[in-house]
């Protein structure tokens, strides 16, 4: 076994090792050179496209035809998506590993599985005009540039809303590259032009000049997490500056008089330079090393490290882990490395490994640790062994340690070696697995339909493989060759029952496939009603669309389909299925007496609902403008009623034409009243005075409060109002106008009145009027259940304490008598006392 | 470790606040906030203005006024997004900013609590889909209180009711699911009424979709998510058309009244300044229009109002005046026996709780006067008359005098139909030829629109021909279409002639002699023994602990749903016996004390119910109480009053000259 320090290299102090992970990676036939190379994040999956600018040599028809083909790491042709939609402009991974393909008119194609299936949508912001010129990608979204320099950024893929940036210069941009939101200082997309001299920082709001003119730069790249940014000058140097470019921090002259091809961070510590077949990479404090290749080298950025691809290889170039440094480093004394030893030797059967572990016993644990940490970064497994065995080994000696990493490390490992395998290609380090997180790296498996390992690794982990199985029910109703039949059959037995799955997604592939039996048949597996109506609706199954939505009791989802059927359907078969579901029938006259009156009223007509349809046009009428066409409108409302035998009916229909009964007389007052015609009012008068619109109650009592007593009584027997109601509203409306003389009069002349004398006391009192609310107390002794405590009590309200008194002598009530005695002071006290002594004289 | 209870107000508070800080916080810059007038409340008890500010909210505009400007670049929709209305509505201010508009604006649209695709059609059809970031603030429960929450949906009893949409319910199912999926399942879901049932019915299938939902993304949490709950006792639901009159009947607690007189939204009442004088800090609010009305949060928190605002209001003055008394000696004592410095550094230090204190005596003092005002007024002691005369079950006939002059005397519409419809709702509705003509009045009294008006509360059931709407001579309506109180009034004691409201042992202090139909119900499935006994009082006081034959089982309920409208139900949920192991494990054992129980009021309750189900809570607090502990949480889809109940059906429109 070679030593582990092989393939280090020294930059400055520090180490950076270049991993061979797969030879053999591509035909030798395939110009490298020739073509567009990008990777999806966290080792996946590689996408070429050949390059329309270079000149290829001529291989027949069949070899010319374009296409973006996707490789895994290990060179495994996954898929060749043909291409004949334009020159591309853009092709990049989100960190999902969906490829994005953008052409220069604009529309981006989210390929969202490996499969081939996309997602298009359009740039818009005169894309199409002005075309697009290059893009650049980050995590979740990206920046197109325009040939106007306009950039537009798409932050997401799943609702894509291409926004425009603010406006740079027009002068022609040199490079340019972005930091994404996650790492920018205003958590959103920042771009970096290099335009003539000096650098432009443009943000969604504004393009601001950073004045840097040390320019033109031909290369600009930002490391993965946006700490540090490089610049690469035309004079053949690299500059490093501080993310909020406050610190310029390194400088180095690569003495090149041509431009490198590409320039890329190899996770946050170095920048390598490439090429056509030499990378240079430049440590802190411009240390570099140099690296020589026979073939044509494409340079591959992840977050820890950079993938470096030719014909032959596929590299991957890290700085080595602190905990690998401290274990395998070339005369190191660490407890780890000692560890290491003291492992081997064990194996030795020497005796000097008790020594050793004794020497180092007081940092056990801390080697142990790290041990385990190097074996996680260690890309071969022979030394992943070794690592663990010697962390074992350390363990055991130690009394009290938690084996918890170790046997996540042991996990973590076993997985990572499955997926490193080259069939499978997925050279995932330590710690873009850990960023990834296992569930992604399933999602990544089960894209490139490596089901088994999958459910596999799944379970191995326990984790849910619920999307394993739907991604491969859905992939087999696609491909499979079976009958419809068996396919159900074998989909069913394998899944029904899991929790998780998603047979609407199932169902839905196999719609989307042309299988429309299989698809309904699959639906009904699926236990969320809700989840259903879609396909459903798309499947043309509107009546089971609606029952199931109905069913889920989700009323978006009800309104969802009614509207999908009112648009399509003739509007008596619409009713038709509406009629059968009174929730169904709710819903759409809630929605329809908010937005559409017409179609209500076709509903309240086609179903016979008379009274239903009277209110309509009742409410319609309220809504008038104008009088006469209210008129209308009520007139309609009652004839709608006429043939109805319905008591209530009738009695609506009464109501009605009293009502236009009362606008009528209403608007003849006005014209009265008011001289002119209803509505229309002279400019002296205040449109308040009209009486349109009052009930029947209110009319009568603002005639009778201006005095107009004939008209009131027109009304009154116009309408068949009780004396009793037309009594209450006169008291009422004298009160309310201080009418008190009238008030007078009734006290002296009427003498009955259907309610009784106690509430025009009341009310006038109430007004604050004693003096006309006395002149009604004799009277109240006609009244039922007023006795002469209730009189007294009116007499004392009014303020006439010797009424009172009077009141309470003439009853012989002495009790009552004392009580007026209490309250009555002066000349009236004395006339209290001479009433209780003959009172007392009496008895 | 305790475990967190269930149904806990603040971290639900804390929540929704977080999450609606988030969704402002990814809009960058200042941004114009428009709000529907429903949401202003809940948004106002969860978040401060001022903490909107620090989030870069600069103008708040009212979806309803149609005048947010155009000074900001951004501008944030925060709307409900169920009724189309409203969402035309925003696609609607959309299209005119875009329109007058000089500059580019950022569109936002926060849907509460959900993105629902008739939104997306409705922005679709109107082209603005495209040019606004939809996100959604999933914002279910907002507490009023430490065990009140309310979906605060204003529209539910429209909804419900008069429009027969049940989205109300679904909010609800999902609200409740939302806390199933975190507590555990409701280990028992029992209640009344057919939307409650609906309800109980979509959590059941709720929880099959959920279990076969979105893979769970690890086999812990979920895999307990869904057995039963160790911490929640059961879940009751109540749906109001059970029980109408109790909502209709004017509320005698302090809140109650508070709410009836003052009108409460969101624990805020809008009084006016004449009243309870101006704001405390006049400098801050500038205009002359809002100093007459002062906004007054009517807060739990309040010491003093904790223990006013469930009280019958007939003591709430002698309480005031017990805690002016108590105000004052101890100020006064302090003051003369503050003699060390230390001990008149104590003093100095309780000074601003006093202050406090006084404030808020001051205010409950004036808010009291003017309910009393209200209380004594004729009018409302004659309709009091009536209703009392309702609920205890005198011949409703006799009453209609009553009635007739009080429309006569041109009363409050709203007051009017409260009466009318709880002699509706009380007696299976109304003798024909006595409906017609009070119809025939309330048109001539009030206008021609209220055709419409009547024509809905029928619709709501709330004031119909007895045997039902329709032909009106069917003799004896279908059983389970109305609620009969004749028998109920005696099998569930729901009249109180010796009612005490000082010192209350008995729920119908409530109402003073009315004990509410929904919280008995309520009662006759948690406290069982002691409604048995206060509906057949045992012959010997000392044999009564365990004796009583009615509280066995469930044959109080059972006995008294058959009288009351609407499915009954009675739904156990259970989960696989090792999950059940696995959660009384990890949670410890609790047994029954400090059990949650849940009851639900789909279609709303009102603050007098609320008031009467504290007081059982306190009940079962006490030591040799039923409940061994248990807490009991109130949840709703909103809190009504009489007034807004009837007022759903009210038609504003009139005609116009």
């Amino acid at each position: 076994m070679s030593k582990p320090t092989a393939n280090w290299e020294k930059l400055g102090d520090r180490f950076y090792r270049k991993i061979q992970l797969y030879t053999a990676v591509f035909d030798q036939d395939l110009e490298l050179e020739n073509y567009n190379v990008v990777g999806a994040p966290y080792s996946g999956a590689v996408a070429i496209y050949r390059d329309e600018n270079k000149i290829t040599a001529y291989r027949g028809v069949q070899a010319s035809k374009a296409s973006i083909d996707i490789y895994s790491c290990a060179g495994k042709l996954i898929r060749r998506i043909d291409w004949s939609k334009g020159t591309i402009k853009g092709l990049g991974w989100s960190e999902d590993e969906k490829l994005l393909v953008v052409t220069e008119d604009g529309t981006v194609r989210c390929y969202y599985d490996l499969q081939g299936d996309f997602v298009p949508f359009s740039l818009g912001h005169g894309a199409e005009e002005h075309l697009v010129q290059s893009c650049k990608f980050y995590g979740s979204g990206f920046v197109a540039l325009l040939g106007n320099n306009n950039l537009i950024s798409v932050t997401s893929y799943t609702e894509p809303r291409p926004k425009l940036l603010a406006i740079p210069p027009p002068d022609p941009i040199i490079s340019w590259s972005i930091i994404p939101p996650a790492y920018s200082l205003s958590r959103s997309v920042e771009v970096i032009l290099a335009i003539d001299k000096t650098l432009w920082v443009v943000d969604a709001t504004e393009a601001e000049d950073r004045n840097f003119d040390a320019g033109p730069f031909r290369h600009i790249s930002v490391s993965p997490r946006g700490e540090f940014l490089a610049f690469y000058t035309d004079d053949g140097k690299v500059w490093v500056v501080s993310g909020d470019w406050s610190d310029k921090l390194s400088e180095y002259d690569s003495k090149v008089k041509t431009v490198p091809k590409d320039m890329q961070w190899c996770g946050s510590n170095a920048v390598a330079l490439a090429w056509e077949d030499e990378v240079h990479l430049i440590g802190p404090r411009s240390a570099a090393t140099k690296f020589y290749y026979d073939a044509f080298i494409h340079l591959l950025p992840d977050v820890d490290g950079l993938r470096l691809l030719t014909n032959d290889v596929c590299e991957y170039l890290q700085k080595v882990p602190d905990e690998t440094v401290d274990v395998f480093r070339l005369g190191s004394d660490t407890p780890a490395a000692n560890l290491l030893e003291a492992a081997s030797l064990l194996e030795q059967k020497s005796p000097k490994a008790d020594d050793l572990i004794q020497l180092i016993r007081p940092s056990l644990a801390e080697a142990v640790a790290t041990c385990i940490k190097a074996a996680a970064h260690e890309f071969n497994i022979h030394w992943q062994k070794s690592l663990l065995r010697a962390a074992s080994f350390g363990k055991s000696v130690l009394d009290l340690y938690s084996s918890d990493d170790f046997v996540e490390t042991c996990d973590t490992l076993r997985v990572l070696n499955a997926v490193r395998f080259y069939e499978i290609g997925l050279p995932i380090s330590y710690e873009q697995y850990r960023r990834l997180t296992p569930e992604k790296l399933i999602e990544r498996l089960t894209n490139r339909n490596e089901y088994l390992l999958a459910l596999r690794v799944a379970s191995y982990l326990q984790l849910p493989s619920a999307h394993i199985h739907g991604h491969w029910a859905q992939q087999k109703v696609r491909v499979s060759t079976d009958t419809e039949e068996q396919i159900c059959a074998l989909i069913v037995k394998k899944l029904h029952g899991r929790p998780g799955i998603s047979f609407e997604e199932i169902a839905r592939a196999a719609y989307d496939e042309g299988r429309v039996r299989l698809a309904t048949e699959l639906l009904n597996y699926e236990p969320r009603a809700g989840k259903q109506v879609p396909l459903l609706l798309s499947m043309k199954e509107d009546n089971i669309a609606l029952d199931k939505a109905i069913e889920s009791g989700d009323t978006d989802l009800i309104f969802h389909v009614l509207h999908h059927l009112h648009k399509k359907l003739p509007l008596a078969s619409f009713f038709r299925v509406i009629n059968t579901r009174p929730v169904a029938t709710a819903l759409v006259e809630s929605s329809a007496l908010d937005q559409d009156r017409n179609l209500l009223k076709d509903l309240y007509y086609q179903d016979d609902r008379r009274l239903d349809g009277s209110n309509l046009l009742l409410t319609e009428a309220l809504a008038q403008p104008s009088l006469s066409a209210a008129h209308d409108k009520l007139k309609l409302a009652s004839k709608y009623l006429s043939d109805s035998r319905d008591p209530t009916a009738q009695f609506q229909r009464q109501a009605l034409d009293d009502a236009t009964k009362l606008l009528r007389l209403q608007e003849q007052f006005d014209k009265d009243l008011l001289g002119s015609p209803g509505g229309v009012t002279s400019p002296g008068l205040t449109r308040g005075t009209s009486l349109v619109g009052l009930s029947t109650h209110d009319t009568i009592f603002h005639l009778l409060r201006q005095s107009h007593t004939k008209r009131a009584a027109k009304v009154q027997s116009e309408f068949k109002i009780p004396d009793k109601t037309f009594t209450w509203l006169r008291l009422r409306a004298l009160v309310s106008a201080r009418h008190w003389t009238e008030l007078e009069d009734i006290a002296a002349k009427q003498k009955k009145s259907p309610i009784g004398w106690v509430p025009f006391f009341n009310e006038i009192l109430g007004a604050g009027n004693t003096r006309v609310a006395s002149l009604f107390v004799p009277k109240t002794t006609a009244d039922k259940g007023v006795g002469v405590l209730e009189r007294v009590d009116m007499w004392l309200k009014c303020g006439l304490v010797v009424k009172a008194a009077e009141e309470a002598f003439r009853a012989k009530d002495r009790a009552a008598l004392e009580g007026v005695r209490d309250k009555a002071e002066g000349s009236a006290a004395v006339e209290v006392e001479r009433l209780l002594g003959m009172l007392g004289g009496k008895r | 470790m305790a475990p967190i209870a269930p149904f806990n107000a603040s971290e639900i508070t804390e929540k929704a606040r977080r999450d609606l800080l988030r969704l402002l916080e990814g809009i960058r810059g200042k941004k114009n906030l428009v709000l529907e007038k429903a949401l202003a409340g809940p948004l106002n008890l969860l978040v401060k203005f001022s903490t909107l500010q620090e989030y870069g909210v600069d103008k708040p505009f009212f979806l309803e006024n149609d005048n947010v400007d155009s000074s900001q670049r951004n501008i944030v929709f925060l709307v409900r997004g169920e009724k189309s209305t409203v969402i035309s509505a925003v696609a609607d201010q959309i299209k005119r900013v875009r329109r007058d508009s000089q500059i580019e604006h950022e569109f936002s649209i926060f849907w509460v609590p959900r993105r629902t695709t008739v939104s997306d059609q409705i922005l679709e059809e109107a082209g603005v889909l495209g040019e606004a970031s939809v996100s959604e603030w999933p914002l279910y429960f907002v507490p009023l209180a430490d065990d009140v929450m309310s979906l605060e949906l204003e529209d539910a009893v429209e909804d419900l009711y008069l429009r027969k949409d049940p989205t109300p319910v679904y909010l609800s199912a999902k609200a409740l699911m939302l806390q199933q999926q975190k507590y555990g399942l409701f280990p028992r879901i029992i209640g009344k009424g057919d939307h409650g049932k609906r309800l109980a019915d979509l959590l059941i299938r709720m929880r099959t979709e959920v279990a076969a939902g979105e893979a769970p993304s690890n086999t812990g949490p979920s895999f307990l998510g869904l057995t039963p709950s160790s911490m929640i006792d059961s879940l009751i639901i109540i749906d109001r058309d059970v029980d109408f009159p109790t909502a209709l009947l004017t509320q005698l607690t302090y809140e109650g009244l508070i709410d009836e007189v003052f009108n409460i939204s969101a624990n805020q009442t809008e009084v006016d300044s004449s009243i309870v004088g101006a704001a405390p800090q006049p400098g801050q609010t500038g205009s002359a229009s809002t100093s007459m009305k002062r906004k007054i949060v009517i807060d739990q928190k309040d010491e003093l109002y904790s223990t006013l605002s469930d009280v019958n209001f007939a003591i709430v003055g002698n309480m005031l005046n017990k805690a002016a008394r108590r105000l004052q000696s101890s100020t006064e004592r302090n003051q003369l026996a503050a003699k060390t410095t230390s001990e008149l550094r104590d003093f100095v230090a309780k000074l601003p709780g006093y202050q406090a204190e006084q404030a808020s005596l001051k205010l409950h003092t004036s808010l009291a006067e003017e309910i009393i005002k209200f209380t004594h007024s004729d009018v409302f002691t004659r309709s009091l008359e009536v209703q009392q005369n309702i609920m205890s079950g005198t011949d409703p006939t006799t009453q209609h005098e009553t009635i007739t002059e009080l429309i006569n005397r041109d009363v409050p519409l709203s007051a009017i139909l409260r009466l009318l419809c709880l002699e509706s709702t009380t007696n299976a509705g109304m003798r024909h030829k006595d409906l017609e003509a009070f119809k025939r009045t309330v048109i001539q009294a009030y206008g021609p629109q209220h055709i419409l008006t009547l024509s809905s509360l029928e619709k709501m059931n709330l004031l119909q021909p007895r045997g039902g709407s329709g032909l009106g001579v069917t003799p004896a309506a279908k059983p389970g279409s109305v609620t009969n109180y004749t028998p109920l009034r005696k099998s569930l004691r729901l009249w109180d002639d010796e009612v005490n409201e000082v010192d209350p042992n008995d729920i119908s202090y409530a109402f003073s002699g009315y004990a509410p139909l929904s919280v008995r119900l309520i009662q006759s499935i948690i406290q069982k023994q002691t409604l048995a006994n206060i509906i057949k009082p045992p012959s010997d006081p000392r044999a009564a602990a365990q004796a009583n034959p009615l509280a066995q089982g469930l044959r109080v309920f059972d006995d008294a749903t058959k009288y009351v409208r609407g499915a009954t139900f009675d739904q156990r949920q259970t989960g696989e016996e090792k999950a059940v192991k696995a959660r009384s494990m990890l949670n410890g054992n609790h047994n029954d004390a400090m059990k949650t129980i849940v009851v639900f009021f789909v279609g709303g309750v009102t603050r007098a119910e609320i008031a009467a189900l504290r007081f059982i809570g306190n009940k079962l607090k006490e030591v040799g109480g039923e409940g061994r502990g248990s807490r009991i949480v109130i949840c709703c889809t909103n809190v009504i009053t009489g007034g807004s109940l009837v007022g759903s059906a009210v038609e504003k429109g009139r005609f116009r000259a």
